[in-house]
């Protein structure tokens, strides 16, 4: 690893707060492979309800529609624009970087089929 | 009595269920298996609910001694006083309504040989496999003085959100302005890092209307702020100067509890109120499946499965966490959901998903609207067989600010909706 980007890899984690696991010039996570059939689409949408209630249903009074019925193409269209920072968010830029873009049309694939 | 069609149809089918009903209890099919959960917070709950969510067939009993469940998060606005005991008490009947048996005992032991939970009051309840969220339990041995149940009475944690809470709360009430307030902080890993910084700006909020010339002193065996520091140390700043004084590296050594003194190693610090945090570990009842440090427990992350006992998984803030992994209420409630996905997979004879994913949103409310937050997404690593945060992802707000309050009060009611049902 170049030096510039370790002093820019410690300065992300500062800024970020976040004590990272990753040591500069340690290899990087050897994640397993996106479990994108069967119930894996389920398993990563679960992580979405403590903020948009189970199943993508908010619970009453929610500040944001619900996930669950939206079409695939407005969720993936909106969780890529987070990602790409180029639409304003508080936290969702940060979680939205934490998926694939495969993972993204799962999960958004799942919340357009439920009701 | 007239009856139009649609009432008539109505009736009908309700007794069509009614004879389906009865057919059962008359010669009852075995259920598949049974799941005993022990423990009702933010991992147990959602345990609970989601294996009722994704195989109905399986029975599960949630063992929970509390009536209700209370809330840790959002309990520090209970201190400030800008909500109620009742607006962070959630019943457990909505998660009777999902089929979730609830029986409100101690869970005494785990006998992982004959496969039963025994319970201080009723009989044992056998289990094909347990989920056990015991919450963490406080190492007294820590400040010797703490010992007595006297001494605990007097010197309150809240940190466990419920009784406690409301009497920290009258403690403030009652004590004279112009007092110090003094919260000590344990070395971390403890029980929801931000917790106590934000237990100090909702006390300070307190005091700035109603006692302004009162103190709160935060001794922090940490070197620094654990969690969220510099937005911590603005909003202290900024919102309430001359209200927090942080002292970091100060370690409680034990309390003096007549004298209302915290004794540290280096001289003493008299408060009027003391909230005292101790040193944490996993709750008793996990204490046989302790692995780490004589404090948490190691699991296997694919299911939750503790590495010290077959059948048995552990969740929640028990555990020894994977690197950058706070004890946080989300992260139960992650863990609930890997958890139960992963029984009921193996119930059914099935393979756990291989790539689970776990996502943490923490919110710290700074004010009674402004808030902050600290996220991060974690996935499994193959060669460490470990949770690990993705490169990139998560983060801190970049500032306080009044929409993220919104979305704190939003958090709480979906969570709370997510695992109690």
């Amino acid at each position: 690893m170049k030096p510039h980007f370790r002093a820019l890899a410690g300065l992300g984690s500062v800024v970020a707060g976040i004590a990272l696991a990753q040591q500069p010039g340690a290899p990087a996570p050897a994640f397993a492979p996106s479990h994108l059939t069967g119930n894996g689409p389920r398993a990563m949408a679960m992580t979405c309800a403590p903020c948009h209630g189970t199943n993508g249903t908010t619970a009453p009074g929610a500040p944001f529609r619900p996930l669950a019925g939206r079409s695939q193409g407005e969720t993936i269209e909106i969780l890529g624009q987070f990602k790409a920072g180029t639409r304003p968010a508080t936290v969702m830029h940060q979680i939205a970087k934490g998926f694939t873009d495969d993972e993204i049309a799962a999960i958004a694939a799942y919340f357009e089929a439920q009701r | 009595m007239r009856m139009d069609r649609r009432q008539f149809l109505k009736a009908a089918s309700a007794g069509v269920a009614a004879t389906g009903l009865g057919g059962c209890a008359a010669a009852p099919s075995a259920p598949k298996a049974r799941v005993v959960v022990v423990g009702g917070g933010y991992g147990g709950a959602t345990a609970a609910r989601y294996v009722r969510l994704l195989d109905p067939s399986i029975d599960v009993v949630l063992v929970e001694p509390n009536e209700a469940f209370v809330s840790c998060p959002l309990s520090n606005l209970v201190l400030g006083g800008f909500k109620g005991m009742a607006d962070i008490t959630t019943p457990y009947t909505g998660l009777e309504r999902h089929g979730v048996k609830v029986v409100r005992d101690v869970a005494t032991a785990i006998d992982v040989d004959k496969k039963q939970v025994r319970l201080a009051r009723g009989a044992a309840l056998p289990f094909d496999r347990v989920i056990v969220s015991p919450g963490v339990d406080f190492m007294w041995e820590a400040l010797p003085a703490m010992g007595s149940a006297d001494a605990q009475a007097r010197v309150l944690h809240a940190w466990k959100a419920g009784p406690q809470t409301a009497a920290l709360r009258r403690q403030l009430e009652a004590m004279p302005d112009g007092g110090v307030f003094v919260i000590t902080i344990p070395l971390a890993p403890y029980r929801c890092p931000p917790g106590p910084y934000e237990r100090a700006c909702q006390v300070a909020a307190y005091f700035k209307s109603a006692k302004p010339r009162s103190k709160v002193l935060l001794l922090d065996e940490n070197a620094d702020v654990t969690s969220k520091g510099p937005l911590f140390k603005k909003a202290w700043a900024e919102l309430y100067p001359n209200l927090i004084e942080y002292r970091g590296n100060s370690k409680a050594l034990d309390i003096d509890v007549a004298g209302s003194t915290v004794k540290l190693e280096f001289g003493d610090q008299k408060g009027d109120v003391l909230n005292v945090l101790p040193p944490m570990k996993a709750g008793n009842i996990a204490a046989p499946f302790i692995t780490v440090n004589r404090r948490w427990c190691e699991v296997d992350w694919l299911t939750f499965e503790s590495k010290a006992a077959k059948n048995v998984h552990i969740l929640g803030d028990a555990l020894q966490i994977a690197p950058a992994m706070p004890k946080s209420a989300t992260m139960a409630n992650g863990h609930g959901k890997v958890c139960a996905s992963a029984v009921v997979n193996l119930l059914n004879g099935e393979t756990p998903n291989p790539a689970p994913t776990l996502v943490n949103t923490c919110y710290s409310m700074v004010s009674d609207k402004l808030a902050i937050h600290v996220a991060s997404v974690h996935k499994y690593d193959i060669n460490d067989r470990t949770f690990k945060a993705v490169p990139g992802s998560g983060g801190v707000s970049s500032a306080m600010n009044e929409a993220e309050g919104t979305y704190t009060m939003n958090w709480a009611r979906n969570i709370w909706a997510d695992a109690l049902g």
